[in-house]
């Protein structure tokens, strides 16, 4: 799948290259991105932002500009057929505009915003960010937009007086890794779209994304003896058994657990387990990328990734060997999430 | 279901597109009788459709249609008007444009495209009408359109309707200030092109022709025309009912229209004109009416002095300026209410002047001829004719009113013998018509008469609802002599101080057979005075009153430039305004969380930084893990703060919180344990 991804990216990257040549080269998208980053270093990060008047920002839209037209447009006819009542429509219009452009700072203005822990997730997944907004204000705060900058995935919402509401902005990065969370936009054009109302904040939370497991990945690697050097051989002989293991072509009908095979099938998984007699003892589970039989770093992270989770719904003790790290041997949930932060971050 | 309860259970997509229908329903109504019928008719098809539409969550029609649609309407504006660039033209585009993107609201712009058509279509109602009604009426559709357009910027869920409305009142209550000061402040100008010619309204006034009987109903209009202020005290003026501001003369008639006569027929010899008597002088400010004649009492051989003034006088003594007057003017004049005018001994030109179209009024002309057959009247000689005209005026039942009604072909005829009644123009056209009938030369005048002192200041203000129309006959020996027919008819026309009231129409009569006669006395004084109030303040509110109000605010000479200062001091004394409120505000909130806030800088101060969402327990920990035991007392007031906040109270919290204030500027900060 990530070899697909790769392809892509490679076909669209000429065109890209080409694109992002030019701008860097157009004097006025540099000065912008110069603007903009001098911009986003002026926000310091913090997880909970009050906006006030200075981090509020306001600026006419297509729309207002069209209405200063027509204002315009029935000031003049006003003039030139003498009517008194024309000037009271043309005044009060322009009154209820500039009203309305306090209503739409003082919408945002007072706000505060208190992004909650971003959970982990896999890469791939739709995942969202939690923002909680909550105002002080004794009347509600309409038709507030919130998204990651850029991405113009808005997420809608009215805060109630004196209250707060929970939007889920989508944020997914496509990569692996520790990501910061992007700066988000809080926007508002409430209530007569003629100003556009935004502010811009930087969350100092981090946002862990575990790798995509590999689809359809096959199934774990033999265990190896305790002491480490090469995979026992199976003997599936007939004993005393502890612990359980993923079935094997070949093992016999009385060593599967038909009780965690049923839970498998509700679960959804077809994943059968056999019962083992002597492999908890003597022998350990290693999970490396040299025994994924691949190559590509990515695709080997991807199906370790597929049996950590694997060796996991089994309910086996397995370890983690990656480069520079070791996630000693281990079971439980524990030990999944410390295998998993182990494979996003090498 | 009932109706009701299908509305409140629509999608809100439907019930959106319903209401803006019916905004634009409100918003287009007023036209109707204003827009040619097929107009009317297309609109509100269109309208309907559309709603039909919503309510079946069918799609909209294609883009063909409505584009054949709009050339239809064009095409069908072109053939009506002949333009598509005149006043009447134009609204029923703009009306037939409102009703076709009704149809074509696809995206969020095209909707605004909606919002705009209509407040122009707003304002086009004002070229018709701008009585207290009609501004009520336009406010109740400016409130629709503000709450659609409120409603269209709430996407989430399906708020009612009244949100949006509250949201829209509010913004027009925060915007009637700056309306108020803009009304007053904003430099009222002349228009800054010519105007279309088209004739819209029935008002009374001055137009240079008279279209007799054309008008059902004479709206009398308050707006002022003049000003006029005497230079002499107030005895030596005639009285007001020789007060005559003369304005075109209208010898011309084809049957059914009076007008002037054109420049270049008028003879080119000076008018015939001698003064006696004591002249009195006066300074006229005129208000701009975009027509050249400038209004003189009668009779002023020097006429009008003003610097930049080029004026001449017409050979029927009326005054002219070269140029349309557009802006307000102020002359100087002096005029001699003795005067005579005319040739004394019968002209070529005079002949012309008792002429009438063969065939125009039949019975008149039998009137006159059996006039003429009156030994006694022939041997009076042309005097004896006018008396026994105004005697028949004055006691042949005939009326005065403003509701005449429109008159057939043979106005004279309608008038003497028929209906009997009608308004000034009615009256001295067919005095004139029987005059020229019988042979004697005769024309109408028309100005403006009378006017109201103002006691306060002693200015003259004549309006619009002065305009009059009035005679002169030819006697020879004497010249052109003034002849007042209405004063006949309605000696309550012509010299009393009260300007006449337009007298009561059907809906007037029924009121007034509902309620007691006091109290629809009552009343009617009391909507009259509202409407003299809306007149004054708002119809009126003219570039003199607007420079007389700087006056009365203390600037020696006043000028534009004052009123923009004015406006510009204003700006800056509401962004002042607001700098404070909004310093204000933020000591408005909540004094808990300050309070916190506080205890929470002076924390990070003294080196121990908080995170901003930690509540008070958990920075009472922080303290304690801090500095121990010496942070104790400064736990202990956080954990009170928290009690306040959290614990259940019966009393006010607000002197409690005082004191939990004033013991934190006691409380020792604290330093990190050893």
């Amino acid at each position: 799948m990530s070899s697909i991804g790769t392809a892509d990216t490679q076909t669209s990257s000429t065109g890209e290259r080409w694109r992002t040549l030019a701008s860097v080269l157009n004097p006025a998208a540099m000065v912008r991105r110069r603007f903009r980053a001098w911009w986003m270093a002026r926000l310091t990060r913090t997880d909970t932002t009050l906006l006030t008047q200075r981090n509020v920002y306001i600026l006419p839209t297509g729309a207002g500009w069209m209405l200063a037209l027509t204002l315009l447009v029935l000031l003049v006819a006003s003039i030139n057929f003498q009517l008194n009542l024309g000037y009271l429509l043309t005044f009060l219009l322009a009154g209820s505009a500039v009203a309305g452009m306090h209503v739409c700072h003082a919408t945002l203005r007072g706000l505060s915003l208190h992004l909650k822990t971003p959970a982990p997730h896999f890469a791939g997944d739709s995942a969202a960010l939690e923002v909680q907004l909550s105002s002080e204000r004794t009347t509600p705060r309409m038709a507030i937009a919130l998204a990651v900058q850029g991405s113009g995935q808005w997420a809608w919402t009215d805060v109630p007086a004196q209250g707060t509401a929970v939007v889920q902005v989508a944020f997914a990065p496509a990569r692996r890794g520790l990501h910061e969370v992007p700066v988000l936009t809080a926007e508002t054009r409430f209530p007569l779209g003629t100003f556009r109302v935004w502010a811009l904040w930087r969350p100092a939370a981090q946002v862990l994304v575990y790798p995509a497991p590999e689809p359809h990945a096959p199934t774990l690697p033999p265990g190896e003896s305790a002491g480490g050097d090469a995979p026992t051989t199976q003997s599936a002989g007939s004993g005393e058994f502890d612990g359980v293991r993923a079935y094997r072509r070949g093992d016999p009908q009385k060593l599967v657990v038909w009780k965690k095979a049923a839970q498998a099938m509700a679960t959804g998984t077809d994943a059968l387990v056999s019962r083992d007699t002597q492999q908890s003892q003597r022998s350990e589970l290693w999970l490396e990328p040299g025994r994924t039989g691949l190559t590509d770093p990515e695709a080997r992270i991807a199906r370790l990734c597929a049996w950590v989770l694997q060796a996991d719904r089994l309910g086996l003790r397995y370890g983690l060997r990656l480069a520079g790290t070791v996630v000693p041997q281990g079971s439980g949930a524990a030990q999944r999430l410390r295998c998993l932060e182990a494979l996003a971050l090498c | 279901m009932n109706m009701r309860g299908t509305l409140s259970h629509l999608p809100r997509e439907a019930r959106d597109t319903l209401f803006l229908l019916g905004v634009i329903g409100c918003v287009l109504l007023p036209l109707v009788p204003h827009l040619p019928f097929w107009a009317s008719a297309l609109a509100s098809l269109l309208l309907l459709w559309r709603a039909g539409l919503a309510l079946r969550s069918r799609p909209l029609p294609p883009r063909w249609l409505l584009f054949a649609l709009l050339v239809l309407a064009v095409a069908a504006t072109l053939g009506q008007f002949r333009t598509i660039l005149g006043r009447e033209a134009g609204v029923t585009l703009i009306a037939m444009l409102l009703a076709l993107k009704t149809l074509e609201a696809r995206a969020r712009r095209d909707a605004l495209v909606i919002f705009f058509l209509g407040f122009f279509t707003m304002l086009s109602n004002f070229f018709f009408s701008q009585s207290m009604l009609t501004a009520v009426a336009m406010l109740v559709a400016l409130m629709g359109l503000l709450t659609a357009l409120v409603n269209a910027h709430m996407p989430v869920g399906r708020p009612p309707l009244t949100v949006a409305l509250r949201s829209a009142a509010r913004m027009a209550l925060l915007g009637t200030p700056v309306m108020v000061a803009l009304f007053v402040f904003f430099p009222r100008m002349a228009p800054l092109w010519g105007l279309p010619g088209d004739q819209l309204s029935g008002r009374s006034g001055l137009s240079g022709s008279m279209r007799v009987g054309s008008m059902a109903q004479m709206a009398l209009d308050d707006t002022v025309a003049f000003r006029v202020r005497f230079d002499g005290p107030d005895s030596a003026l005639p009285p007001q009912s020789a007060m005559y501001f003369r304005g075109p003369v209208l010898s011309d008639f084809d049957g059914r229209e009076w007008q002037a006569l054109p420049i270049r027929d008028t003879p080119n010899t000076p008018a015939l004109l001698e003064v006696q008597g004591p002249g009195i002088g006066y300074e006229t400010t005129l208000e701009p009416h975009q027509k050249p004649w400038l209004l003189l009492l009668d009779a002023s051989p020097e006429g009008p002095k003003a610097s930049g003034l080029q004026a001449y006088m017409a050979r029927d003594l009326e005054w002219l300026s070269a140029r349309p007057v557009g802006d307000v003017l102020r002359y100087r004049a002096t005029s001699y209410p003795q005067f005579r005018h005319g040739p004394l001994a019968e002209t070529r030109t005079l002949r012309f002047l008792s002429a009438l179209p063969a065939n125009s009024n039949p019975r008149t002309k039998a009137l006159a001829a059996q006039m003429r057959a009156d030994p006694a009247l022939t041997a009076g000689g042309t005097q004896a004719l006018v008396d026994a005209a105004l005697k028949r005026l004055r006691t042949g039942g005939y009326e005065y009113t403003l509701e005449p009604g429109v008159y057939g072909e043979q106005t004279a005829d309608e008038f003497w013998f028929d209906r009997k009644a009608g308004f000034c123009e009615h009256i001295a056209s067919s005095f004139v018509i029987l005059m020229r009938a019988a042979n004697v030369p005769a024309r109408v005048v028309t100005g403006y008469q009378g006017g109201e002192r103002n006691p306060v200041d002693g200015y003259w203000t004549v309006r619009q609802s002065d305009a009059h129309a009035w005679a002169e006959v030819w006697i020879e020996g004497r010249g052109w002599v003034r002849v007042d027919p209405t004063g006949a008819v309605a000696p309550g026309r012509i010299g009393q101080l009260t300007r006449l009231r337009a007298p009561r129409g059907a809906f007037g009569s029924a009121v007034d057979s509902v309620i007691s006669p006091g109290l629809a006395q009552q009343l009617r004084a009391v909507w009259e005075a509202a409407n003299n109030r809306w007149n004054q303040w708002v119809l009126n509110y003219t570039q003199t009153r607007q420079l007389d109000m700087l006056k009365a605010l203390g600037f020696d000479a006043p000028d534009w430039q004052d009123l923009v200062n004015l406006l510009a001091g204003l700006v800056a004394a509401a962004a002042l305004g607001g700098a404070l409120w909004s310093a204000w505000e933020r000591l408005q909130h909540d004094p808990w969380l300050r309070l916190l806030a506080l205890a929470r800088k002076r924390l990070a101060r003294a080196g121990l930084v908080l995170p901003a969402h930690l509540p008070p327990r958990a920075m009472a920990d922080a303290v304690r893990a801090h500095s121990g035991a010496a942070g104790e007392p400064l736990a202990q007031w956080l954990l009170e703060l928290e009690a306040l906040r959290y614990a259940a109270h019966d009393d006010n919290p607000a002197p409690r919180l005082k004191q939990l204030r004033r013991r934190f500027a006691t409380l020792a900060l604290p330093t990190p344990s050893a």
